[in-house]
């Protein structure tokens, strides 16, 4: 009875997602953070479709209704650390920690993954996101503009101890809410983003470790507000939760 | 006999080896010559005992001295914390934290011992962080094993090899940020035999900081990577906040004892010249190694490094720390206090023995061992909480000069109390004095001055209108009210110097 | 349904350890398939009930992981025989687009890593992705075709839980040689 009952509050909260809006990005050539090649290549970025805002916590509860092997209390350690969902009042539950249009936060990448999936959709690649993330109201590329980066930056300089805002800021020119100034969000390729873990091993030191061409070197060393991202993706483990950390999904058109 | 004999033989073949590299060593520099091979760090063996867990310091306090003959695992837990605090009054800042303040925990260990190492991230950080302790021998000091998600926890373990006083820092990408946003603070390794008993021991830790608001500007400031990048400071700190070490926060001493106070430099950018006003070093341990230098005025630390300083008291006072790149001290912060109680000795200082005014060139000294003025709050205010605010300013940047009564100094520095010159200035020209300074002769209640008042270009909008109004409503002056959009509005106007007239 | 099929191969495996449950930190709960250098496709849970050192490579590499498999080949040389033919090595290619069967099958061949000991497999792209992501492993692809990859050897129990890792590569890591040494009973 419960677990209809469940199902049913699933079903009726899986309307919104259902609603979902995904908007069509051209892509094309985009000078990323993390160069191709390691040194300046440009990322060829084909046209995908990204989703306009980051799953909240209502849509992750339908999902965790209908997927239930997601749920906190039965999802296997490989695949989620021992905070994952820590902040929901129950394992189906949202409660007063988690405001129903909060973006879903300390989930797991292979959470992200399943959840995704359910959506027909996949995490967006990290040069996906960051070409995303690159644009402002009114450019699709306004990351030379001061303003642009502080307004990164003052999202890293606030302490998390308020709660997270809604979901729903200001679309930039794609139609794309909230990439920047809310949540970190997981890559697909997070495990791509081979960063030495001491950022001041500049180069060579880690050849065996990182076959061929060493730990990576992060360009646009000015765009550190991009570079500070990276840096806490590649913190990352697969299962790893913060209480920062939500997702949004992509579909390749 | 033939023994002696032998030994004779011996040194005498030995001569012409010595003469000959005698003249060989001459082409060399000759202290290359005196000086004995590298030593090589001494390793106590295994731990020893059951392990201890480290008792962490909070600044300006150090953890109590280390009484153990033998090497032991240490377990140290140390948790990175990011969050808001005061860095100068009415002005916060992100900080990042080892410990939650700023410097870091203060961590005490012995030469040899074996340190297992915690770090963890605390949950709602957003950042991964790391640790860079100098103490560490080994690639990047404990860097890349010590990287560290949010909501995590980091263990690794190393060997106290030498002694000394060391700094740790955060050294994730940008290192320099993390570093300008607090992330640093210092480990002692004792030496076997541990450090000269002494009554008080204080833990000092100097930090440059880069906020997009100007010198305190009030509400949260951000952090400003061009000011970083282009090594200009908003901020010079001990102990990362304006006031760590000033007023109640003093460090307090008595006559007759003895001080150690380990400093530091955390950076990211500026080198500090480490001096106390009124005090000789008489010991040094420079750049926080084994090596003593006397009788030192001014020690430089430079960013990541350390001194440890050791002086005796003998006189009572207020005792100023400062970086003595100067203005690092009273125009960024810089300051701290070192409070001695005690008998005065006037074989060795005297005081005041002559009251004789010296007017000079009339040039008037800005305020020098003022304590740090506290900022008023933001908003409107009620007449009576200017009045407050402004005595409190006022009594940190006026008073040096005219006094905290008012009277000023005969000949020197015009009194304010019962004052007929301001009682007859218009009010926007009133405001234009503080801001922009008084040049040339004034007549007050009688008497004229010849001196030079800065402007006090640090005084926000809302600092000189509290001043201001306290002046107009003390020692017998007619009051009045300045507000502070008065006072933005004469700052608007042409900032020329006022001349008396 | 998937999870029904699964239970069925590992059932047709004829494993006995398909009756007791997979442990939870075990990887085998990761729900995708490898092909080997047969040809043979099987869910990566079938490989339940063997100890083996797995790693990721792929087959046109040049510079590292020849010398992981060097690496490989000699850690279970240093296993005394009996015990070494229990011990499994595994090498996914995170390359599924060059690395067909043919060129593991080549690969193999020339390298002369023979099976039952070696099994050289590829995934899907998503698959691969999710395998190293459980691994701890790190890749990307350049450019010009070739990855930055981490290379690290990683023990697995019979029941697939990681009991050890080494990041020594191109000669032997004594405590990795005594953790697989130990997983295979020998003293």
């Amino acid at each position: 009875m419960k677990r209809l009952a469940a199902m049913l509050a699933g079903l009726l909260l899986a309307i919104p997602a259902a609603a979902t809006d995904y908007v069509a990005l051209p892509g094309g050539d985009f000078a990323s953070v993390v160069p191709a090649d390691g040194k300046a290549a440009l990322a060829h970025i084909a046209p995908f479709r990204l989703r306009t805002e980051p799953v909240t916590n209502a849509e992750f509860q339908a999902f965790v209704a209908t997927h239930p092997q997601w749920r906190r209390d039965r999802v296997a350690p490989v695949f989620a650390d021992s905070n994952y969902l820590a902040h929901w009042s129950g394992a189906d539950t949202l409660g007063t920690g988690a405001l129903p249009q909060q973006p879903i936060t300390r989930v797991s990448w292979f959470a992200a993954q399943a959840y995704c999936e359910s959506e027909h959709a996949r995490l967006p690649t990290w040069y996906e996101w960051e070409y995303a993330a690159a644009a402002d109201a009114t450019r699709a590329d306004a990351r030379n503009d001061p303003a642009w980066r502080e307004r990164v930056l003052a999202w890293y300089g606030r302490p998390s101890t308020t709660p997270l805002p809604s979901v729903g800021g200001a679309p930039d020119v794609h139609g794309v809410r909230d990439l920047n100034g809310l949540v970190w969000e997981w890559v697909d390729d997070f495990n791509a983003l081979l960063v030495g873990s001491d950022s001041r091993d500049q180069d060579g030191a880690d050849k065996l470790k990182f076959c061929g061409a060493g730990a990576l070197s992060l360009q646009e060393k000015e765009n550190y507000a991009t570079l500070m991202r990276v840096a806490m993706l590649s913190s990352l483990k697969a299962s790893d939760t913060t209480v920062n950390l939500g997702f949004r999904c992509a579909r390749s058109p | 006999m033939s023994r002696l004999m032998s030994t004779l033989l011996i040194a005498a073949s030995l001569l012409p080896v010595v003469a000959l590299a005698g003249k060989t060593d001459s082409t060399a520099s000759p202290a290359a010559a005196s000086l004995a091979p590298l030593p090589v760090p001494v390793d106590f063996g295994p731990p020893q005992g059951d392990p201890i867990h480290a008792v962490l310091g909070v600044p300006p306090n150090v953890p109590p001295p280390i009484h153990r003959n033998y090497p032991a695992k240490v377990i140290v837990d140390l948790e990175v914390i990011e969050k808001e605090m005061p860095i100068a009054e009415g002005v916060t800042y992100t900080f990042w934290t080892f410990g939650g303040t700023v410097p870091g925990s203060f961590i005490r260990v012995r030469q040899g011992d074996t340190v297992e190492f915690h770090l963890k991230n605390a949950p709602d950080s957003k950042m991964p962080h790391n640790i860079d302790l100098h103490a560490v021998t080994g690639p990047g000091g404990g860097a890349a094993s010590s990287f560290t998600a949010p909501g995590h926890e980091s263990q690794f373990t190393f060997k106290a090899l030498n002694a000394g006083l060391f700094v740790y820092h955060c050294a994730t990408a940008p290192v320099g940020m993390h570093i300008a946003n607090g992330m640093y603070g210092l480990i002692l390794v004792e030496p076997p035999q541990g450090l000269p008993k002494v009554d008080h021991e204080y833990y000092v830790m100097q930090g440059d900081f880069y906020t997009t608001g100007k010198y305190r500007e009030k509400g949260l400031q951000p952090f400003d990577m061009d000011k970083a990048i282009d090594e200009h400071p908003t901020y010079v700190l001990f102990n990362g906040r304006e006031g760590s070490l000033t007023g109640d926060h003093a460090l307090t001493a008595k006559v007759g004892e003895t001080v150690r106070l380990f400093v530091g430099n955390g950076g990211p950018n500026l080198v500090s010249s480490f001096h106390v006003i009124g005090e000789i070093f008489d010991r040094v341990y420079t750049e926080g190694g084994a090596h003593t230098q006397e009788n030192v005025q001014t020690t430089l630390i430079p960013a990541g490094g350390s001194a440890i300083t050791e002086f005796h008291v003998d006189v009572p006072g207020s005792y100023t720390l400062v970086d003595h790149s100067i203005f690092r001290a009273f125009n960024k912060g810089a300051l701290g206090i070192l409070k001695v109680d005690g008998p005065e000795n006037k074989a060795i200082y005297s005081g005041k023995q002559s009251d004789t005014p010296y007017a000079g060139n009339g040039t008037a000294p800005q305020a020098v061992a003022a304590p740090a003025p506290k900022a008023a709050a933001t908003g409107p205010l009620s007449k009576a909480d200017q009045l407050k605010a402004g005595e409190q300013s006022f009594n940190g940047t006026c008073a040096v000069c005219h006094q905290a009564t008012g009277e000023g100094m005969a000949g020197v520095f015009p009194p304010l109390a019962k004052s007929d010159y301001l009682a007859r200035q218009a009010k926007d020209h009133l405001i234009s004095i503080p801001l922009h300074g008084l040049n040339g002769k004034v007549t007050v209640n009688g008497k004229d001055y010849d001196s030079v008042m800065p402007p006090l270009g640090q005084l926000t909008d809302d600092e000189v209108a509290n001043i201001l109004t306290y002046v107009l409503n003390s020692w017998g002056n007619p009051g009045g009210q300045v507000s502070k959009e008065e006072v933005s509005k004469v700052r608007a106007m042409p900032a020329t110097a006022s001349t008396g007239h | 349904m998937k999870r029904l099929l699964v239970l069925l191969l590992v059932m047709i495996g004829g494993h006995a350890f398909a009756a007791t449950p997979l442990p939870r930190d075990s990887i085998y709960q990761l729900d995708i398939s490898l092909t080997d250098q047969g040809g043979q496709t099987a869910m990566l849970a079938q490989r339940r009930g063997q100890v083996q050192v797995i790693s990721m490579f792929y087959s046109s590499c040049t510079m590292v992981c020849p010398m992981i498999v060097d690496t490989m080949r000699a850690t279970r040389n240093a296993v005394d025989e009996p015990q070494r033919d229990r011990l499994g090595l595994l090498l996914v290619s995170f390359d599924p687009a060059r690395d067909s069967v043919d060129a593991l099958r080549q690969y193999a061949a020339r390298r002369k890593l023979d099976a039952p000991a070696w099994t050289l497999a590829r995934a899907e792209p998503q698959a691969a992705r999710q395998l190293a992501a459980l691994l701890g492993l790190q890749y990307r692809q350049l450019p010009d075709g070739d990855f930055n990859h981490s290379s690290e050897l990683i023990l697995l129990d019979a029941d697939g839980r990681i009991l050890a890792r080494s990041t020594v590569i191109g000669r032997l890591d004594p405590p990795f040689v005594e953790a697989v040494k130990h997983a295979l009973g020998t003293p």
